[in-house]
């Protein structure tokens, strides 16, 4: 997508399209229900109509694109030398960090993640702005992957700055 | 990197230049009489109580820390005897303050104590829950000295120890408030033992006479001063924003008082007087006279606040690779950053510094971050002065070719140049909208909306400025970036600090062909950006700024 950048390896886990799915979905119901209750108020008015079919349409337009187009971009490497990220969805975001320079290594479930056999994988380096994450992957590999990026950061002495 | 199940090696380790030979450390099994134990730095050593080689703040600290605490209540102390109006109570809530701010004062000096060894440094404290820092020597990035007018008045000092990680976090700061003079300079001297032991420059007219560490030094070179402030400078002490920050905090101080003396000023004679005579003005002279008195209430409180913390600045070079900052008129603060840990200066100049001429600088280190009041502070290696000096420190610090710090820098084009002024625009066409709104709803007269669009060519002459200052430069192992218009900096960071990448891509940004590069770094602000760089030339800088991390992921 950036020319003059190979887009990283890997992709993540199929399923993370369905989690980020009911995600998008559950943030939209919450909303859309606000919605009717302030409309209720009003018993319905004509602009209160409008307002709750445009938000209707646009979420579900954004649960529908979102998850897809999530998926075509995030991406991610793990090679001998750094961490190689690509994340996001309108926004793009690369990151990249140097495998001697990583402190910390850690997973992250959450409820959502579980149910969907997920985890997200978090590297931290010793910049504030530079931990490095990668979403939805699948459970299994998650833990593949931390294994493999503990040893490999374990033999790097210095203290990492 | 010392373990718990390796205590024994560290009882072997001495400490060079204070209490000679040293017992060993207490074995794990005495762990027992420490409560809790935490640790910085990822280490937990058994230390008992009966061990030796733990030194003990001064004596005299004993009463700084009861008498700041009861400074803090002096308003509400001076309400009440002023007033009498202070029921028995009160009084009573008083004297319980101060007997727990003497108790306190006590139990911190009789459970703080440090502790130095050849690889570590330990600071212990608390009572209930004891708390045990440690960190290695090597990581020791900065080490701050302030006195405030108590300390100096007892001949202490407060030692912080930075090591770039933790330091935000609050009880994991590695301090020691209450030191004598004499401990803290050889405290100091060992931490960064690279330093030339000469010391005491910067609070030698405090240390009394030829102090130990002084004559110790005998021979060694002198230091270089690279900065001395100027009176002269005293002239950008109202370009800054220190003296809205001073204004702020006497307003604090103020409102403070008031409530707690309960004390009515518009009651008062003086400021009735004042508030009648001023509403007989009419509106002009009225707005005059207001701006006339606040303009020179400011300046006055900035020139105040400009010598009160940098009074007798002086940024000198101890040896080959430390720096040392000294300055202050009643608070003395002394900051040693050692050179190998300074991975790049930023040199900023706020819009009104920018227009006399003026820029200050601040380290970027991964001891002192930036932006957090007193560490900011700490940080600042020359305080608003002429920017050529600025510049000229900068190169010399960093052993740069002066160019580097003060000379053109690589533009980032016309796409870069349009998101600018459609930004600006954008942001003008809102203040501008709500203008006519406003007008509309309230029946203002016309000429204020017609006014407002004055803001159109002040946002496109906002938007070339911000162009033309943005920029970036990569030489010889420095990148140079350079961002703002209301505030500009130039960071000049050396690219072995930089630990990682980050880019960013709006689909905007896409489409223009930009992205915006930003190196992350353990030092200052952790991250510095190259913001809507032309694609090619920021993988460009960023594959050449760090040969092998980002060049196996390009593509040609």
């Amino acid at each position: 997508m950036l020319p003059g950048l190979r887009v990283p390896g890997n992709r993540v886990s199929r399923r993370a399209i369905s989690y980020w799915t009911a995600r998008a979905v559950l943030s939209s119901a919450v909303v859309v229900l606000a919605e009717i209750i302030c409309a209720a108020a009003t018993s319905f008015s004509t602009a209160w109509q409008v307002v709750l079919v445009v938000t209707v349409v646009v979420l579900a337009a954004h649960a529908l694109i979102m998850p897809r187009w999530r998926y075509s971009v995030h991406r991610w490497e793990v090679t001998d030398q750094a961490l190689y990220t690509r994340s996001g969805w309108f926004s793009v975001h690369w990151r990249i960090a140097p495998i001697n320079r990583i402190q910390t290594i850690d997973s992250h479930r959450s409820l959502g993640e579980r149910i969907f056999g997920l985890a997200n994988v978090t590297a931290t380096t010793a910049s504030a702005a530079g931990p490095v994450r990668i979403h939805g992957l699948d459970k299994d590999l998650a833990d593949l992957l931390l294994d493999q990026l503990a040893v490999a950061t374990g033999q790097t002495p210095g203290d990492a700055t | 990197m010392t373990t718990a199940g390796t205590t024994g090696a560290a009882a072997d380790d001495q400490v060079p230049g204070l209490d000679g030979p040293l017992g060993s450390v207490g074995s794990v099994g005495s762990v027992g009489s420490v409560g809790s134990v935490g640790s910085v730095g990822s280490v937990v050593v058994g230390a008992g109580r009966g061990d030796t080689g733990w030194l003990r703040l001064s004596p005299r600290s004993l009463v700084v820390r009861p008498l700041t605490d009861l400074v803090r209540l002096v308003p509400l102390l001076a309400g009440l005897l002023l007033l009498h109006s202070g029921t028995g109570g009160r009084l009573l809530w008083g004297l319980l303050a101060a007997g727990t701010a003497v108790v306190t004062g006590l139990i911190h000096w009789a459970t703080t104590r440090y502790r130095i060894t050849d690889e570590r440094v330990y600071v212990r404290r608390g009572l209930v829950n004891t708390k045990l820092l440690s960190v290695a020597r090597d990581r020791i990035r900065t080490v701050d000295v302030t006195a405030h007018l108590l300390h100096r008045v007892l001949g202490v000092c407060r030692v912080s120890i930075g090591t770039g990680r933790n330091d935000l976090r609050p009880g994991e700061s590695f301090h020691l408030d209450g030191l004598t003079r004499a401990d803290a300079e050889t405290l100091r001297i060992t931490l960064l033992a690279s330093a030339i032991p000469s010391g005491l420059a910067g609070l030698a007219d405090d240390v009394e006479g030829p102090s130990a560490a002084g004559r110790r030094g005998g021979g060694a070179e002198a230091d270089r001063d690279l900065v001395r402030l100027r009176l002269s400078w005293l002239r950008f002490a109202p370009l800054t924003m220190t003296g809205l920050v001073v204004v702020g905090v006497l307003f604090g101080a103020v409102i403070q008082i008031i409530n707690a003396t309960d004390v009515t000023l518009t009651s008062t004679g003086l400021v009735k007087m004042l508030v009648s005579d001023f509403a007989s003005l009419d509106i002009v002279q009225r707005v005059l006279v207001g701006s006339a008195v606040a303009i020179v209430f400011y300046v006055v409180v900035a020139l105040i606040g400009y010598v009160a913390v940098y009074w007798n600045f002086r940024l000198t070079e101890h040896g080959a690779d430390t720096v040392r900052v000294t300055r202050g008129l009643l608070s003395l603060r002394a900051t040693t950053i050692s050179l190998n840990r300074l991975r790049g200066v930023e040199i900023s100049e706020p819009m009104l510094l920018r227009s006399a001429r003026g820029a200050r600088c601040i380290a970027i280190t991964t001891g002192l971050h930036v932006g957090r009041g007193a560490e900011h502070e700490g940080s600042v290696l020359v305080p608003p002065a002429p920017r050529e000096l600025a510049q000229r420190v900068t190169a010399q610090l960093l052993g740069v070719p002066e160019e580097l710090c003060a000379g053109p820098l690589v533009r980032h084009g016309p796409a870069a140049f349009r998101r600018r002024l459609f930004r600006a625009l954008l942001a003008a066409a809102v203040i501008i909208g709500g203008i006519i709104l406003a007008t509309r709803a309230r029946h203002g007269p016309d000429w204020v909306w017609i006014g407002s669009f004055g803001f159109l060519p002040a946002a496109v002459a906002v938007a070339i400025d911000r162009y033309r200052n943005l920029g970036h430069r990569l030489t010889d192992g420095w990148l140079v970036t350079r961002t703002g218009s209301f505030s500009r900096r130039r960071n000049i960071i050396g690219t072995d600090a930089i630990i990682g990448w980050r880019i960013h891509q709006t689909l905007f940004q896409r489409r223009q062909g930009l992205m915006t590069l930003t190196a992350t770094t353990a030092a200052g602000q952790q991250h510095y950006s190259l913001r809507d760089v032309p694609v090619e030339i920021g993988l460009a800088v960023a594959d050449q700024a760090t040969g092998d991390l980002l060049t196996p992921f390009r593509q040609h």
